[in-house]
């Protein structure tokens, strides 16, 4: 029972990075009608551009000191006094890392929502008024672009990154059992969370959110009402790049910046799918199963059957409701 | 469509090589493929055969892509199944004690009919879900077949991660022990492919193929069954594809199951989007090109860098880039593909000296 909880709450927290990478994928499809395969790519560009800005770049020889870290007095004499391992030393390190976790989410943000701007601009304007099916083989062509041009900018194996939390272990007791957690991996999934009710709340109610809903009803009658269609494009894409952004700098403090994060945005598309494609509550709900169901694979049938659990399980759902789970159901007049 | 063609009877419009360009290219390949084993070297002899087997692939993606309409992106998994079926199939009839010069010819039909067999599976969710569902469904697919194939508990059979050695092909004591011998049996097998499923399209089956293509749910008005059609349309492509993986496993000594990942898949798209989708020719070209760029570049990398293993190591991700950036420029520019280039210059020729309509 005790390990039960314990792999399900790590499930639920590594459900919560998902939903907030299917977010990205979602509004996507809400606004264009293309179902972005490269996210993942997306992401995986987010997690170098954290690693180049936050690791790369304060090495520099003429990166000031303080960026790679920063050491004032009196955090050197609180240091000192801290206990060893103990929460107090961790919060003290994760100060010192502070300016260059800023830089590197500030420069991953800016560097992926410029990355997402262009492909819009370049490859998904032109296509404007295309068949679907043109558009989604275009993300399926810069799968390869994006997974090539990384091995083109960075050629090292990365190595580590600095937590974006402090990182302390946390224990307590929860129906009478004990269980463990990292610090960084609560606030991760915080983040992910708020980033995620922030963005539902914002299409829900703001006025650029009801255009995207507006463009994702109906195109012509949206330009019809003096909605900049293109521009909606525009900001969903930056949306889903900003979002990957932030996804990919945590998953690089999870996982280690690494090629196959690539591989991690086709785990969630079959996690958007699940949930349906336009449904954000869904998304959530499938996300944070998948994970929860991941975490139990990997408890009862060994660390390489989690890998397949989303694809098996989109298969199953997809099989029973066609749409997701709770997905709109196409109507399609003849 | 090639106009400007006179014909003066239904039998000559019916023809299959119904131009000359036509029967110029197809006799032409068939003498050049003839040819090849004879003057070739090793080299043009290696990329000839890459070429063929990739062709099979493809024109088995064709139908279901091209042809009926169904997006996939896992047809490497059964380009998988029929090469990983070949080593099992051979190890079983050694221990039936079968003799060695009917295996392959019992074991490439068998691998075909098992690679449609998992395509029959495979497409059973195109029956519920369409487009977008069913490409995720695919990629979900291949995922789950080569995790199978590198699963541990699989390993007494597959070999794991390590792949495993394939055996030589004998056919009724003809040892095909070299890749030139191999290519003459590729090359055979590749235009007995893309006949049948040329002459597929001239038949019930494959109009109903392209009436689904079109519209699924005005097909099913007119009485065709989208179980049984689509359903077909998978077994169909899928044997190509496991045809394509028989001879890939006769062809090298070894497979590994990471040379069927997402990456052949996407390849074979690209193939496809490239040449041409819903056309027979669009295959060919399709191939054409996509095994010649990473030849190209491993020449020119060569030249620039002459061996430095600096340059040298760019030479995937760029290979990767070229790839992707083919499919995008064709699907932004000529979504139809160089099949329709091709048709645009052979009608300005058919029209010559007057300008091109």
């Amino acid at each position: 029972m005790g390990q039960f909880i314990q792999f399900a709450l790590n499930g639920l927290l590594a459900g919560t990075i998902y939903s907030l990478i299917a977010v990205g994928i979602v509004s996507v499809y809400k606004a264009t009608r293309v179902v972005n395969f490269a996210h993942g790519y997306l992401i995986m560009f987010g997690a170098y551009f954290y690693y180049t800005f936050a690791v790369l770049l304060p090495g520099l020889e003429w990166a000031p000191g303080w960026l790679a870290k920063w050491e004032p007095s009196w955090l050197l004499a609180a240091r000192a006094e801290a206990e060893m391992f103990s929460p107090r030393a961790t919060v003290l390190d994760w100060l010192s890392n502070l300016p260059r976790i800023v830089l590197g989410i500030l420069g991953s943000i800016l560097a992926c929502a410029v990355l997402g701007r262009v492909i819009e601009r370049a490859l998904m304007r032109p296509m404007i008024g295309q068949s679907a099916f043109a558009m989604i083989m275009i993300t399926v062509g810069l799968v390869s672009v994006l997974s090539g041009a990384k091995g083109l900018i960075w050629t090292a194996d990365a190595a580590f990154v600095p937590h974006i939390a402090p990182n302390a272990p946390i224990r307590f007791e929860l129906f009478g059992s004990m269980v463990f957690l990292f610090g960084a991996d609560l606030v991760n999934a915080a983040i992910a969370v708020i980033l995620f009710s922030g963005i539902v709340l914002w299409v829900r109610y703001s006025r650029g959110g009801v255009a995207i809903r507006a463009t994702a009803e109906d195109q012509q009658t949206a330009y019809s009402m003096g909605i900049s269609v293109p521009a909606v494009f525009g900001h969903a894409w930056v949306l889903a790049a900003t979002t990957g952004a932030i996804a990919g700098a945590i998953l690089a403090t999870r996982n280690g910046v690494s090629p196959s994060l690539g591989l991690f945005g086709f785990s969630v598309l079959a996690i958007v799918l699940m949930g349906g494609l336009d449904s954000y509550v869904g998304v959530f709900i499938a996300a944070l199963a998948v994970g929860v169901l991941e975490a139990m694979a990997q408890w009862q049938l060994g660390g390489e059957w989690a890998e397949v659990v989303p694809y098996i399980a989109v298969l199953v759902v997809i099989l029973i409701r066609p749409h997701g789970l709770l997905g709109q159901k196409e109507v399609e007049r003849i | 469509m090639i106009n400007g063609n006179l014909k003066a009877s239904y039998a000559a419009d019916e023809r299959i090589l119904d131009n000359p360009y036509r029967r110029g290219f197809v006799f032409g390949a068939a003498a050049l493929a003839a040819a090849l084993p004879f003057v070739a070297n090793d080299y043009i002899i290696l990329v000839a055969a890459q070429m063929g087997i990739m062709l099979i692939a493809v024109i088995g993606l064709n139908v279901v892509i091209g042809y009926t309409g169904l997006l996939s992106l896992g047809h490497a998994a059964f380009i998988a199944i029929g090469a990983y079926a070949v080593p099992l199939l051979h190890r079983l009839f050694a221990a039936w004690g079968l003799p060695e010069g009917v295996m392959p010819l019992l074991a490439i039909p068998l691998a075909v009919a098992v690679a449609a067999l998992v395509g029959l599976v495979v497409g059973l969710p195109s029956l519920r879900v369409k487009g977008l569902y069913l490409a995720v469904a695919t990629l979900s697919a291949n995922f789950i077949v080569i995790f199978l194939i590198e699963l541990d508990a699989m390993a007494p059979f597959t070999g794991g991660f390590n792949g495993i050695n394939t055996p030589e092909a004998n056919i009724l004591g003809w040892r095909l022990d070299s890749q030139r011998e191999m290519f003459a049996l590729i090359a055979g097998l590749g235009f007995a492919t893309i006949l049948l499923v040329q002459n597929l399209f001239r038949t019930r089956v494959g109009r109903a193929f392209i009436a689904i293509r079109e519209r699924d749910y005005s097909a099913e008005v007119l009485g065709i069954s989208l179980l049984r059609y689509k359903l077909l349309s998978f077994a169909v492509s899928a044997a190509c594809c496991g045809l394509a993986g028989a001879l890939f496993a006769y062809f090298y000594a070894r497979i590994l199951p990471e040379q069927f990942e997402l990456a052949l898949s996407l390849q074979l798209v690209a193939a496809l989007i490239v040449g041409g989708m819903g056309r027979t020719m669009g295959p060919v070209f399709g191939v054409v090109i996509i095994v010649m760029v990473p030849e190209l570049l491993k020449y020119s990398f060569g030249a620039i860098a002459g061996g430095s293993a600096d340059v040298a190591a760019l030479r995937a991700p760029v290979q990767e880039i070229v790839f992707g950036a083919l499919i995008i420029l064709f699907l932004m520019f000529e979504p139809l593909g160089i099949a329709q280039i091709v048709d645009r210059w052979l009608r300005s020729l058919n029209r010559w000296p007057f300008a091109r309509g």
